[in-house]
């Protein structure tokens, strides 16, 4: 019993002793890496998570590192981070939706190294945060320019999966149209994929076929674009400047990930670890819009922009927002309805009355009135 | 003109296999130096990363022997079938099919016990493998269909499946819309081996060493091969070439349903569209590899899950993924020419007059 104590406590003492060795006492010295789900040079998601990387290596002072064309929910994930983790990696950042268990693990099982995911909604006291950006915003000012710009009165929106995220940036870019052009409709195809150039392009010409002259989308190709060009309409981008993929290209709301890379990396570099779900708007540069000197509204697309840097201004937060059967949602900035979580109905979000709280837009799952298609994909 | 052609060798190569190996492997990573070299890298520092991540220390082990798991038992899938003359190109769809077993098996007993729940969701993805493979096994043995384009076929169908589950009936109703399937229960993640590896290892360890073995030793195993060599024999000494084919393509997809589950309760949190991630057909490569015997599938495993593991790697050495599956493509090729050269050598002959029976 007692030789079996001590044998314990001996083998105890060395694991404490390796591990303190192994632990290293470079704690000052930070590196960063970045696990991305496809290649960076796709003018999109990936492309502008790269950007930022190169923009807050260079802000922060540290070096970088990055993986490409890593799946989702598998081995190579966790080889991946592991293979940092042993090279001295002490801030690392999984930039895709699917990352979000496996990062969740990895931070729990390391504690000495922050990890942040992108898009997702889990997070931990100690080490382990979200970072994801207010698009809606842009996307409104997109949708200004948008409804300038249609001459059929019809606007397609190619759109990958019906959560509240795309739901929102739909919403926020038809209640754009609906600023400069009460006419205009947003039609959106669904193609249940972030990545698929055929079936973003088909869906892009189903809705061509349906009579829109102006297309955007929330996909991960230039697909759309090219459709577009192809048909002689006006496109609008997302993601990134697509000004030299696409000719047709008007405008688009953009991702610039450095400013908050550089936050957190800094943040670690400090030694302060403090996990947020950090949700950036245009103020924070996270998200941001080019205004075409081209359009007819670009003064009042600056205006706008001008509004909502200085927080005057918020899309779902103003005027009358009713859903496609024409009840009130949100007037004034104030809940008019009862609105429960889709995904747990016996949750309310809010009740007439209440503000528009970040609950309200996350949870998001009703189409504006002047948006053709459905919600239920 | 000059031809030329292959022609089998009397006598495999003297150090046969492992000496061929070798030498395609150091062709391969001379011409991968060069790649690297014009691409500013350098070779060594590059290699040794490679080569440390994958079986420089336990941890790398680990690694290698998780991945090999999944090529391992689609490898063997493909020989089993190989050795009768059948290509099984569903192993694909045969991973998916015994992870979506697996996963039925979660769902409907999620209060289940670790010990009893996970051989419950591992049996159920071999029941699964087997179920994509019936279809192409009964159509092969009974009316002659080949089993090719079937078993290939089957693969589209389990990804749409897999796809429409998690896309409909079993989407995450906590998942915020994403198409995704529940977490797992905790109790039925397959317990750590040492590091990063699982029992799953040794489960596979168990199976493909123990197939070879068998396959190799046994009257079963003996008459796989009068039958895969030559049907009027088998039919002369009696053995049913009906019931062989169809047994032995469902045998085939059981062992690629396993590689589902062992993914799924080893690897995966959750039912994930992409879990077969290509192993089935990377299979084939090991199956081809292993020259299509059993026996030969174990090693081949191991190596390719190293080169895998060390060509990811190297992502981190600032190697962009393009480079490292090139550099992963000219090491197989290597290989795989070795293989081949083992067994047949290459002749100049004189042009052969057209019209001349060859």
């Amino acid at each position: 019993m007692t030789s079996m104590r001590k044998a314990l406590i001996a083998l105890l003492t060395m694991i404490a002793l390796i591990a303190s060795a192994c632990g290293g006492d470079d704690a000052s010295d930070t590196k960063a890496a970045f696990v991305m789900v496809a290649p960076v040079g796709d003018a999109g998601w990936n492309f502008m998570h790269d950007q930022g990387r190169l923009g807050a290596a260079e802000a922060a002072g540290v070096e970088t590192a990055f993986v490409e064309n890593i799946p989702e929910g598998g081995a190579e994930f966790d080889n991946a981070v592991q293979n940092f983790i042993d090279e001295g990696y002490n801030v690392i950042f999984t930039t895709s939706f699917g990352y979000m268990d496996a990062t969740e693990t990895f931070a729990a099982a390391n504690p000495d190294v922050r990890f942040e995911h992108i898009s997702g909604f889990k997070m931990n006291d100690t080490n382990f945060g979200n970072s994801f950006g207010r698009m809606y915003q842009p996307r409104y000012i997109a949708g200004m320019a948008a409804g300038a710009a249609t001459e059929s009165n019809t606007i397609g929106y190619v759109a990958a999966f019906p959560i509240p995220e795309v739901i929102r940036g739909i919403n926020a870019f038809a209640l754009g149209v609906a600023n400069t052009n009460p006419d205009a409709v947003v039609e959106v195809a669904w193609t249940s994929t972030w990545f698929d150039p055929g079936v973003e392009g088909n869906a892009a010409q189903a809705l061509i076929d349906a009579g829109a002259d102006v297309l955007t989308m929330h996909q991960d190709s230039t697909a759309t674009g090219q459709a577009i060009t192809d048909a002689g309409g006006t496109f609008i981008g997302y993601h990134s400047d697509m000004s030299e993929q696409v000719g047709a290209y008007l405008t688009a709301p953009v991702w610039d990930w450095t400013n908050r890379y550089a936050d957190v990396i800094e943040e670690a570099k400090a030694g302060e670890f403090t996990p947020s779900a950090w949700w950036g708007g245009m103020a924070d540069g996270v998200v941001d819009i080019a205004i075409p000197d081209s359009s007819p509204v670009s003064g009042e697309m600056d205006a706008v922009k001008q509004s909502i840097l200085d927080g005057d201004f918020d899309v779902f937060d103003q005027g009358t927002i009713a859903d496609q059967d024409g009840t009130v949602i949100i007037d004034n900035g104030q809940v008019q309805v009862e609105l429960r979580d889709p995904f747990d109905d016996s949750v309310v979000v809010a009740g007439p009355g209440d503000e528009v709280h970040d609950g309200v837009l996350l949870t998001m799952n009703f189409f504006v009135e002047n948006v053709v298609g459905s919600v239920s994909g | 003109m000059m031809n030329m052609r292959l022609v089998r060798r009397d006598t495999p190569l003297a150090g046969g296999q492992v000496r061929a190996f070798v030498v395609g492997l150091l062709i391969a990573l001379l011409f991968g130096a060069v790649l690297l070299i014009l691409s500013g890298h350098s070779p060594i520092t590059v290699y040794s990363k490679m080569f440390d991540s994958a079986l420089g220390s336990p941890r790398g082990w680990s690694a290698t022997l998780t991945r090999a798991v999944p090529l391992g038992l689609a490898g063997l899938a493909v020989a089993v079938a190989g050795s009768m003359g059948m290509w099984n190109i569903g192993a694909e769809g045969q991973i998916i099919a015994g992870a979506i077993g697996g996963a039925w098996i979660a769902r409907i007993a999620p209060e289940l016990p670790g010990p009893v729940l996970i051989p419950a969701m591992l049996g159920a993805a071999v029941l699964g493998g087997a179920f994509l493979a019936l279809g192409p096994a009964l159509a092969r043995s009974r009316l002659g269909v080949n089993e090719i384009i079937t078993t290939l076929m089957l693969n589209e169908v389990a990804i749409r499946v897999v796809r429409y589950l998690v896309n409909g009936p079993w989407k995450d109703p906590e998942g915020n819309n994403f198409p995704i399937a529940p977490e797992l229960p905790e109790q039925s993640a397959l317990p750590t081996l040492f590091e990063r590896a699982n029992v799953g290892v040794l489960i596979a360890a168990v199976v493909v060493i123990g197939f070879g073995l068998w396959a190799s030793r046994s009257a079963w195993g003996y008459e796989l091969k009068i039958a895969g060599s030559s049907e009027k024999t088998a039919e002369y000494v009696g053995i049913s070439m009906r019931a062989k084919l169809f047994t032995v393509l469902v045998l085939s997809g059981a062992i690629a349903g396993l590689a589902g589950g062992i993914e799924l309760t080893g690897s995966s949190s959750r039912l994930v569209e992409g879990v077969a991630n290509g192993y089935g057909f990377t299979g084939i490569i090991v199956a081809a590899l292993a020259l299509m015997r059993p026996s030969g599938v174990a090693a081949v495993a191991v190596a390719l899950g190293a080169v895998q593991i060390g060509g990811e790697a190297i992502q981190t050495q600032g190697v962009p993924s393009a480079t490292s599956n090139i550099l992963q493509a000219l090491i197989l090729f290597g290989a795989l020419t070795a293989a081949v050269f083992s067994e047949y050598r290459l002749v100049r002959s004189a042009a052969v007059p057209s019209g001349a029976a060859a």
